[in-house]
């Protein structure tokens, strides 16, 4: 602060042109929330006339009816159960993995390591359709197990390349010690590298949780409409019916949606914001 | 992020440094360990390199719905696709998509980044909202602007008031694709800008100082110095943005218009969708597929022509 206030006049104008962007586009980022939050205490009557206005009574009945309507309060748990499984799963196959690249000193390890790298250029979205032709190979169509099996795929790139730079930073000495005391390679992995990357391992299953938790199209094509198996994601956007949508219901079980992202932000918001800067794969 | 700036940058550890002393372990070790990448490897193979390898054979068969058998095609698909009018239409979409909202959200993040930077007052309060996008997922998204842009919505409360005609804006042909590229604006400009801003926070500050010194105000400041110096970096942001667009932007589109109204918001990704799911003509949805698979790795290159490192 104080070196800003011994700036010459101009660059303090300066500052305000980029500012006045800046704070318009914060403007815009936080209008949107209110409106939704305060609506979903309205109807639509209230909506429509005062769309601004704080709302009169805090109402939950807006709530009870967005989750009866779309079983939020079971979509929910199908969201949980599928985000947990693929998390447990992407660390199962990640950890190892990412332990020997890091220790690959062949052209093989090199080989592996590009294609994970090069991870980003599958157009997955593209091939929608034959992941659907493989979920039905595999006798798994229309059910979450698929799912659990599938967006670990998807995250497997990223969160190999996040741990394995952070393997990388352990000297090697401490591993050989470990294997003169005899220990195998997956007790190296499991005593000496996994403590030291605790870190790592955090940023990648917020990351993940974060795009497990709001993928939308594989859900929704994989899993299906079957309300006992359909994630939130999937659930909420069945609020919107053509014919006279109740707004305040829609914006109700938005607003339920994101309440485990939220809690997680606030609680974790620093690691969070480190995650998803190492990372870059949005929903 | 960091598998896109590996990818591009020759390896750095590996042999030659610390490999001599141990000649012994080094052979057990390499010969042990890459085993352990075997099962991510062949899971990765499976579930995501086997659907694109079949999207290319599937481009080529004739395939026009789920109980059908599927027969060669050869170039057929493609023909059609060629013939198509709808096909030109959603690749004007895209085309507009990408060449108009790409650069604004780049440039608009890449001063929004600046501004942060300078550390001003609130910039904390400002960096906190800034990743309020990257939280959401795209159907709470595409939800609360539904909200916003439907005719009773927000967005027309706020214009009659100021004596404006209100608007259906997604079920206006004109706007309708507007509407849908100003969802994108308003979820990546942030993302990016959080993206941006970690890389200029590593500038000197004895350098900028210095800039300062010699009199540079902060437009010069940004644009003759923190550009240059982030902007392969800002490449990088600007490629997963252009895929992003791209590609996932087909969610928005199928949760606010489905394409319509007539085809107005019918874009690459999308059409891939409508034909695969909906109209179930596969070996027409894959041929679209492997053409935006084309413009994808095209569109990379040119973003990394145009904001490669200038040294």
């Amino acid at each position: 602060m104080a070196q800003r206030t011994a700036l010459p006049l101009r660059d303090r104008i300066g500052s305000i042109t980029s500012g006045t962007l800046a704070w318009i586009y914060a403007a815009l980022l936080v209008i949107p929330f209110y409106y939704f939050i305060v609506s979903s205490f309205k109807t639509n009557e209230e909506i429509f006339e005062s769309p601004l206005a704080w709302p009169t009574t805090f109402d939950l009945s807006n709530f009870t009816t967005a989750i009866q309507q779309a079983d939020l309060g079971l979509a929910v748990a199908n969201s949980a159960l599928t985000t947990v499984a693929a998390l447990v799963l992407t660390l199962l196959l990640a950890l190892p993995a990412s332990f020997a690249l890091a220790r690959a000193r062949g052209r093989a390890g090199k080989i592996v390591e590009s294609v994970f790298a090069l991870g980003f250029l599958i157009p997955s979205f593209a091939a929608l359709f034959p992941t659907f032709l493989l979920a039905a190979a595999l006798g798994l169509f229309h059910t979450r197990t698929f799912v659990v099996f599938l967006l670990p795929a998807t995250a497997l790139p990223l969160s190999i390349v996040i741990l394995t730079s952070f393997m990388r930073t352990i000297p090697r000495e401490l591993e050989e010690a470990a294997s003169m005391d005899g220990a195998s390679s997956l007790q190296v992995l499991r005593q000496v590298y996994l403590p030291i990357c605790v870190p790592g391992i955090a940023t990648v299953l917020l990351l993940n949780f974060l795009s497990f938790w709001n993928a939308y199209l594989y859900p929704l094509i994989l899993i299906g409409p079957d309300t006992a198996q359909r994630t939130i994601q999937v659930a909420l956007p069945t609020l919107k019916v053509d014919a006279g949508t109740d707004y305040g219901v829609l914006m109700a079980g938005t607003l339920f949606t994101l309440l485990p992202v939220y809690l997680v932000y606030t609680v974790l918001q620093r690691q969070m914001q480190r995650a998803l800067l190492s990372g870059a794969v949005k929903g | 992020m960091t598998a896109l700036l590996d990818a591009g940058r020759p390896e750095t550890t590996g042999d030659g440094t610390t490999a001599a002393p141990r000649t012994r372990r080094r052979g057990t070790i390499r010969d042990r360990f890459p085993g352990l990448a075997l099962p991510a490897l062949i899971w990765y193979a499976v579930f995501m390199i086997g659907p694109v390898v079949a999207m290319f054979v599937i481009a080529f068969l004739s395939w026009p719905g789920m109980l059908t058998t599927p027969t060669p095609a050869g170039l057929d698909n493609f023909a059609r696709v060629f013939a198509d009018e709808t096909f030109w239409t959603a690749t004007a979409n895209s085309a507009i998509q990408i060449v108009v909202g790409l650069p604004i959200m780049i440039g608009l993040a890449f001063l929004l980044a600046f501004y942060v930077v300078q550390k001003p007052r609130g910039h904390r309060v400002l960096r906190y909202l800034l990743f309020i996008p990257a939280l959401i997922s795209a159907p709470a998204t595409a939800m609360v602007f539904y909200a916003m842009l439907n005719p009773d919505g927000l967005v027309n409360g706020f214009l009659r008031p100021l004596g404006l005609e209100g608007n259906e804006w997604l079920a206006d042909p004109t706007t309708a694709l507007g509407a849908i590229i100003a969802v994108e604006l308003w979820s990546g400009i942030g993302y990016s800008a959080v993206l941006i801003a970690s890389r200029l926070d590593g500038v000197e500050s004895e350098l900028v100082q210095a800039a300062r010194l010699d009199g540079a105000g902060d437009w010069r400041l940004a644009w003759r110095m923190y550009w240059p110096i982030a902007q392969d970096f800002i490449g990088v942001v600007a490629m997963l943005q252009f895929l992003s667009m791209l590609f996932n932007s087909a969610q928005t589109v199928l949760l606010l218009t489905q394409g319509g109204p007539e085809n107005a918001t019918t874009t690459l990704a999308y059409l891939i969708y409508r034909k695969a799911f909906v109209e179930t003509d596969l070996g027409y949805s894959q041929a679209v597929g492997v053409v935006l698979f084309v413009i994808g790795l095209l569109g990379m290159w040119a973003i990394r022509r145009t904001l490669r490192a200038t040294h």
